[in-house]
């Protein structure tokens, strides 16, 4: 402890043999001899993680975001929430590990051993999100759900099986587990739920189990399929490592990076090939200038592949992030890399994932970041307004984006914390 | 025989004292006394140069020295202790994360006060450039944001920015801090760069002279006339305004 002495004033010279505090003028640094008695506080351990957290965003009157006072307002002072414009944090129990959005409704899964593995919220009219068994009736079901709620699946070891994907399209869902092959649920009217069609069937109560997994309808006829069957053309035995589909398009990408694709090609999807409408078989696509493919996502109308450099090629009808006036195109045509946050300071970003919604495409980059782009239906781009965006705009999650689901008019994202 | 006139008394420099010349000095962008670097003066005609200089939003370096550990009253590690916190769980990683994220809220901001609008195919060609900048007032944006060193508590950031005021960046430094859940202070900043400006070609004290002085402007005679020249197409009215005004901005840009 130092001591400080101070003479005061000469006439009544006496010594000050303790510390005093004199006040000093403002920016003068402390002596380093007198000690700090602050506490020291901690506000994070050394060994925390980072936690997983969802957030949601689009239209909410299907109930699709999750929180179900933006449907019905639980106090008398707040007024219904038609459109999220902005990321929403959606509290969950358990860490998401898969999401899935179709049109209307959203699918939650985790891939832990309890008993609840699969959350649903949104449309339930056609029995997508399961049975859902109202308070009032032990018989129906409800129409519409708007919290996130547990579906039950018919499993035979639910204490052991892990649940590793979910899908969904407009009005059916298909769970992938690790041990007990896929689930189907919901609209069958075309056999997508890969059960046989029963004319007017309501789809209520329905839930089926297949062994194989689900196939797009590549089959070379036009009538329907309600069964599984392996996709024939150019694709008989090639190994396939990510199929993609949106509407009526669909892409397959193989182990070797090259892309094939079938189905609608009114809006030049598959351009590269045919020039008919269609296309029931599939074939090797020759996309000239993009290099291995790693990953493919359709949209509608529009069509987007990732090389393995990281680089976003786009191509087909719709708002494909050149600016307004490319809206059209039948080749690959690559996106600016300086959108995803590529300049001087930072050469090495690049993209590692891409998704697509029924109008619009998000990917996300290496660093965490989330890029949208494309017709903004009712807020689905998560931008903050209702404009369309026509090249890749950042959109503000307070985290690392791990995972995207776009839906038609909304969209989830799976985020982790920095700290 | 003595010449009394030239005898006079004030024509002894030890009476009257050096003889000067009246120079105007103007001081470009202001540099608080806490900071360090570049500060850029306009001599004579050189004054008015300066405030366009000013005006063209060039961009600015700055290398910002932090220490985490704890927060004070006005940023910098000589001000009052308010909080003490723990950093031992802050690692190079967690920071570039936060840097990143700060990064993209900024990069958003600099499209947004750009004033152009978005939806044309002429925003689209501005921003595949990376030319979009924001031309009439705005906040201080950071245009490039990465960490240089990092050696806990101690770490350098270098920071590219416009409309800033040192101020500011101290703040930034203590954002930094509180993102990574932990509290940061500044201990220096330092201007290396105030558009063509570099630290390499600035005046220490000892060349403080005459000679260096006129030596440094004729260097950077070329540049003083490009601002001045942005000046001039500045004020001619249209299209042309922003075009050359983003040509003139990459050619200083390539010429650092």
């Amino acid at each position: 402890m130092a001591l400080v002495s101070i003479r005061s004033c000469g006439r009544c010279g006496f010594l000050l043999g303790l510390r005093a505090y004199a006040t000093r003028p403002v920016g003068t640094p402390r002596k380093r001899e007198q000690q700090d008695d602050t506490p020291v506080f901690q506000y994070v351990g050394q060994h925390r993680k980072p936690q997983g957290k969802v957030f949601v965003w689009g239209f909410s009157y299907t109930g699709a975001l999750g929180i179900p006072s933006f449907v019905v307002p639980d106090s008398g002072r707040k007024k219904p929430r038609k459109y999220q414009l902005t990321p929403y944090r959606l509290d969950t129990e358990q860490k998401i590990s898969s999401a899935a959005c179709g049109y209307g409704f959203t699918l939650l899964a985790c891939n832990s051993r309890d008993l609840t593995k699969l959350w649903g919220m949104g449309l339930n009219k056609d029995s997508q999100l399961g049975f859902q068994r109202t308070q009032h009736d032990r018989h129906k079901s409800y129409d519409y759900v708007l919290e996130p709620s547990p579906v039950s699946l018919p499993l035979v070891n639910p204490q052991e099986t892990r649940v590793l994907q979910v899908s969904c399209g407009r009005a059916h869902s298909l769970v992938l587990t690790d041990s007990e092959g896929v689930f189907s649920m919901g609209n069958n009217a075309y056999g997508q739920c890969g059960r046989k069609i029963v004319e007017d069937e309501v789809y209520r109560f329905v839930f089926q189990q297949y062994k194989q997994h689900a196939v797009t309808h590549g089959l070379g006829h036009h009538s329907k399929a309600s069964c599984p069957v392996p996709v024939g053309g150019d694709l008989a035995g090639v190994k396939v490592q990510q199929v993609a589909t949106y509407g009526d398009c669909s892409l397959a990408v193989s182990t070797e990076g090259q892309v094939f694709g079938w189905g609608n090609s009114e809006y030049l999807q598959l351009a590269s090939v045919t020039e008919a409408t269609q296309m029931s078989s599939p074939r090797l696509l020759p996309l000239r200038g993009v290099g291995r493919v790693r990953q493919a996502a359709c949209g509608g109308t529009q069509v987007a592949v990732l090389n393995e450099e990281g680089e976003v090629f786009v191509w087909g009808f719709g708002i494909l992030g050149k600016g307004p006036k490319l809206s059209e195109s039948a080749i690959p045509e690559r996106v600016p890399a300086t959108f995803f946050g590529r300049s001087e300071f930072n050469p090495t970003v690049k993209v590692s994932s891409i998704r697509c919604g029924l109008n619009h495409f998000a990917a996300i980059t290496d660093r965490g970041e989330l890029f949208v782009w494309g017709k903004n239906v009712r807020g689905c781009l998560g931008i903050g307004k209702h404009d369309d965006q026509y090249f890749p705009w950042r959109v503000t999650v307070p985290g690392h984006v791990t995972d995207v689901a776009c839906g038609v008019d909304h969209m989830v994202a799976l985020v982790k914390t920095i700290i | 025989m003595h010449n009394y006139k030239s005898m006079k008394l004030m024509n002894f420099s030890e009476v009257t004292g050096p003889q000067f010349h009246k120079v105007h000095v103007g001081v470009g962008h202001r540099l608080d006394a806490f900071s360090s670097g570049v500060l850029v003066l306009g001599i004579g005609k050189g004054n008015g140069v300066l405030e366009h200089l000013c005006k063209s939003h060039v961009t600015r370096d700055y290398m910002l020295e932090g220490e985490f550990g704890k927060a004070t009253d006005n940023f910098t590690h000589t001000g009052r202790v308010i909080e003490k916190t723990t950093y031992d769980h802050v690692t190079l990683d967690k920071l570039e994360r936060v840097l990143a994220m700060i990064q993209g809220a900024n990069q958003k901001a600099l499209i947004m006060y750009s004033q152009v609008d978005l939806h044309t195919q002429e925003a689209y060609e501005l921003a595949v450039r990376g030319l979009l900048y924001p031309h009439g007032k705005s906040p201080p944006i950071l245009t490039g944001l990465r960490c240089i060193h990092f050696n806990p508590p101690h770490f350098t950031l270098e920071v590219q920015c416009v409309n800033e005021t040192q101020k500011y960046l101290r703040k930034l430094i203590h954002e930094v801090g509180l993102e990574l859940r932990t509290s940061a202070v500044c201990s220096g900043v330092r201007r290396t760069r105030d558009g063509p400006f570099k630290v390499e070609n600035a005046l220490t004290r000892q060349h403080w002279t005459a000679g260096s002085i006129i030596q440094a402007i004729a260097h950077f005679s070329k540049a003083t006339r490009k601002i001045r020249k942005l000046e001039m197409y500045k004020q001619t009215a249209g299209q042309l305004n922003s075009n050359a005004q983003v040509q003139e901005q990459t050619r200083s840009q390539t010429d650092e």
